[in-house]
This record gives C-alpha cells, structure tokens and sequence, in this order.
C-alpha cells in the first residue's frame, strides 16, 4: 500500500470532505462569490467601474481565500472532530492536498472565472450605457475594459493570495479554536513590525523621509519635489521574489509538515 | 499487539505525566483500562492511536509506529473518544462515505450492530441524542472490523439498557484476532466483559494482569471481623459485616470485584507491584 498518495484513496476524501461539509465548502464559495457580485455593484454604483474591478479583485481572492483557508482544516475545535480527522485513514499529505486544493485552487480559479465574467457583464453594460453620439464617446469607451488578468496589480493579488491563504493554512494548524482571528491577529501584528521597522530603518538613513510604509516603501522629501526610493536591481528582485514566491512556499510548506506533526 | 517501551509523555517538559512506562498486550483480548480523573488513561489512548507523540521511548502498535499516522496503520485501528462527532448526514451516507477508508468493514455487520443497540434514525446523525450518536459510532467501529479498537469511556452517555447491550455486542462481536482496549473511571461498566486489567496512577503502571492472574492472587470476601492490617489491601464496611481485599493465600479463588481492585491497587501501589510483579 502507498502510505504517501493514492489517487482512490484521495478521491474518497474529497468526496468525504465535502459531502460531510458541504457548507463550509460549496456553502461558501458560493457566497463568497455572491458577495463579489454585491461588492463590484456597490462600489461601481458609489465610485467607478476601476476602482469596483481593482477592490473587487483584491477582496474577493485574497479576502476570499484567506477566509476560505481558515475552514479546510477546521477540524480542531472539538476534542471528538479532532480525533476523527486526524485518525481517518488517509495520510497527512492527502489530508493536506484536500485542503489545498479546494482553498488555494479550486476557489482562486473559480473566482477569476467569475470575476472575469462579472466584469465583462458590467463592463459590456458600461458600454452600452454610452452615447455613440457623444464627443467623448470614444475616451470613455476605451477608458473602460475588462480587468487584466494578467497585469501588474492582478499578479500583486495573486501573491497576496498565495501569502495570505499560505499564513491561513498555517495559522488553522497553529490555532485549535478561532484560527480566522487569531492568525488575522498575527498577520497584523507582523504588518505592523515590517512597518515600524521600515519607518525607523529609513528614518535613520535618510534625513527627509516623508513617507515610509509596508516593505521597501520609502518616500523623501526632495526640495518641494518628492522621489520614491528604488531598490538596487538585484535586491529589488530578491524583494520581489521573496514576497510573490518564497515566502508563500514557506507557509505552505509550513501547513503541510505542520499537519504532519499535528498533535491533539 | 501493542508494545510500550518506556514511554514518556508530558504536556508540560516539567512536568511528566508518564515516565518510562511499560507495557506488552498481545492481541486477543478485552483490555479495561482503570484509573482516576487526570491519570493520564485518554493520554495513554492517544499516544497509542498516533494523537499525540511519546518524548521518550517507543510505542509499537501492529508493527507500526502509531506518530507516523500511515494510512494501513490507521486502517488497522479504530479509536472512539469520550466525545464522539458526527457531521449532519444520514446513517447510510455516513457509511457510504467513511466506510471505504476501512478495507474490512461489513455492511451487514453493521446494519445488524445498529439494530442491536436502538439506532434506527432515518433522519441526520447530529440531529440524534448523545447516547445515540455514540451507539452508532460504537455500531460504525465494530462493523470496521479494525485489529484494534480503542474507546474512551464508552458508556459515558449511555442509559443502563444500553450499557447492558453495550457489554452483550462488545463480548459477542469478539475474536481472539483483535483486542479492544476500554479506558473508563466507571468500573462497574467492565463487569464481566474484560479479561485483562491494567491500572495507572499518578503516571505509573501499578497493574497489568489477567482477571484469572488476580483471581489467583487476591481475595475477594465479605468478613465478620476485619483481618490483621498488614494483610488487608482494602475493606469497606457492607450490610454483612466488611467487604475485603487481602492476598489469597488459602489458594481458593473468588469472584474479582473491580471497583475494589482499584481501591486496594491504587490504595497500596508498592505492595500491589510487588504482588504482581509489575516493572
């Protein structure tokens, strides 16, 4: 028998894992998706249709996800569901790849294709909604396009997809009870420790610093003018790196030995 | 076959609640595991299913090293907690799912187990009282015909008739392949179902030994007058004058009464282990 992966054996946990739980799955995907819908109405309606695709996206994947990651090992809160889990037989890599694969695959290619046809829907209607006797009708009309999937702003949500979802599924593995806000806890405390530690780093270099936040973020004060401080190209890269790849593999790495050695 | 070789286990690194414990139990037979509130018998069950980690010594279940959590050494065990959990689905759709993980399980078994105790809700599981939900876990277990299966105070929750058809299906279900191991603070729930007792206090073995081994070696009377106080393990006064436990020395061999066991063997652990020889 393969103790590692066996494609029956998996099959039937997947099967298991939502049959048993069909709302903390397919229940809130739907609704996450639901509220994607509402989310890009209402923000289109109180701003424009840019800032609706640009919000929607960030909230509805990372938001989504992060949410998400905190219920496919949610499986700690009780003494008795604790134990079935983790004495069901099918190995810890099977039990983790369930997970993953219903929050950090299933759910973020299931919301760029909605995502994707929400936006055309509203993006045709936008259109539509033009006057083509309008002098101003052709700025408008190219103002306005679908989000890129592929764009610099999508692949910045995507790793803070991965990160996110990656700290989520790590944190429900740290946290027995209220893992969604005990790891948010954490994940804020660490946001607020890389931006004081930017704020006084840059502080103490630059004499002007007039801006400093998250990461590499620093603004000085350059006469009446201001420049945003750029990295050296190779640093700037290990930045770059480090924040889209290496440090989401670590977290989801981190899930997977952490389910291993899980003990309760 | 279970092999314990000086385990430790603690929550706290100063605080040890097993230190080099030690234990051999061989398939083919009902195990009780007694000891009080806090001894350490859910932790023992735990550190036997892979739930938690020995940080000492080894625990061999099956051949298999119980932390690795392999799936065929979890095929081979099936543990009930105290509390037991079951999602919102049906009897049939719990089995449909869960069932398959078990390679030995029986439908029929199964079905024939759940009439035995009462269970024949059509509705979801978790809309079931407690003691239902753990009649058809305990039904569920059985029919996964795993080697070894492990429960956690099991009548916990039960009314009496369902105790009593508790211990009838636990004996009747039976066969020298398998060992089932009971960990309860309710002795009286083992009366004529064990065969094998092992006790814990305070982290330590003080016994391990057959019901035929304690027949041999302790006494179970009832007394007019009590005997000399360096021969009693434990006396409580009854209606016929004083139930007592002392060294069978006469060679005749009585009715082992558990709860009284329990009284002298953790009333007297040294003089116990001496007694039984326990490491």
């Amino acid at each position: 028998m393969n103790n590692i992966f066996s494609f029956r054996r998996f099959g039937l946990l997947l099967k298991k894992t939502i049959a048993e739980r069909p709302l903390q799955t397919v229940g809130v995907i739907a609704l996450l998706l639901f509220l994607t819908l509402m989310m890009y109405g209402v923000v289109k309606k109180w701003s424009d249709i840019n800032a609706a695709q640009t919000l929607t996206f960030i909230w509805g994947l990372s938001g989504g996800g992060f949410f998400l990651a905190s219920l496919v090992f949610n499986y700690f809160g009780t003494n008795a569901s604790g134990s079935s889990y983790l004495t069901l037989p099918a190995s810890y890599f099977e039990k983790w790849l369930c997970g993953i694969l219903i929050a950090g695959i299933f759910y973020p290619l299931l919301f760029v294709f909605f995502y994707h046809l929400i936006d055309m829907g509203f993006v045709t209607a936008y259109h539509n909604s033009l006057d083509p006797g309008s002098i101003y009708y052709k700025e408008q009309y190219e103002g306005t396009d679908t989000f890129e999937l592929s764009g610099q702003i999508a692949w910045r949500v995507y790793a803070m997809f991965f990160m996110f979802t990656g700290a989520m599924f790590t944190g429900s593995l740290f946290f027995n009870k209220m893992a969604l806000l005990k790891t948010g806890i954490v994940m804020s405390l660490v946001f607020i420790v890389l931006f004081g530690l930017n704020s006084l780093i840059s502080v103490s270099i630059f004499p002007d610093v007039k801006d400093a936040g998250l990461f590499h973020h620093v603004v000085l004060a350059v006469g009446e003018e201001e420049g945003t401080i750029v990295l050296p190209s190779r640093a700037e890269n290990i930045f770059h790196y480090g924040i889209a790849f290496i440090i989401p593999a670590i977290l989801w790495i981190t899930s997977l030995t952490r389910l291993k050695e899980k003990e309760f | 076959m279970i092999e314990v070789r000086n385990l430790s286990f603690g929550y706290r690194k100063r605080k040890p609640l097993y230190k080099d414990l030690n234990l051999s139990l061989p398939t083919g037979s009902i195990y009780g595991l007694l000891g009080k509130n806090g001894a350490g018998k859910s932790t023992l069950l735990k550190n036997l299913t892979g739930l938690l980690f020995p940080s000492g010594g080894n625990i061999n279940v099956n051949g298999f090293v119980p932390s690795k959590r392999l799936p065929s050494f979890l095929e081979t065990i099936y543990f009930i907690p105290d509390e037991v959990h079951v999602p919102a689905l049906t009897i049939e759709r719990y089995r449909n799912l869960f069932s398959p993980f078990y390679p030995s399980f029986n439908a029929d078994q199964f079905h024939q187990y759940l009439d035995l105790l009462d269970v024949h809700d059509k509705g979801k599981l978790n809309t079931l009282s407690f003691g239902q939900q753990k009649k058809f876990i305990i039904a569920f277990a059985l029919a996964c015909n795993t080697k070894i299966l492990l429960l956690d105070e099991p009548t916990n929750g039960l009314d009496i008739p369902s105790k009593i058809k508790f211990r009838k299906l636990i004996s009747g279900v039976f066969t020298k392949d398998k060992m089932i191991f009971i960990s309860t603070h309710q002795i009286r729930d083992l009366d004529n179902l064990i065969d094998n007792v092992i006790i814990i206090d305070n982290g330590e073995l003080l016994l391990q030994a057959s019901i035929s081994d304690i027949a041999r070696k302790l006494s179970f009377r009832v007394v007019e007058k009590l005997p000399p106080e360096n021969e009693l393990l434990y006396s409580e006064s009854s209606l016929k004058g004083y139930s007592v436990v002392t060294e069978n020395q006469s060679g005749d061999e009585s009715k082992v009464n558990l709860e009284f066991l329990f009284n002298a063997i953790t009333g007297n652990p040294q003089r116990s282990k001496s007694i039984f020889s326990t490491k």
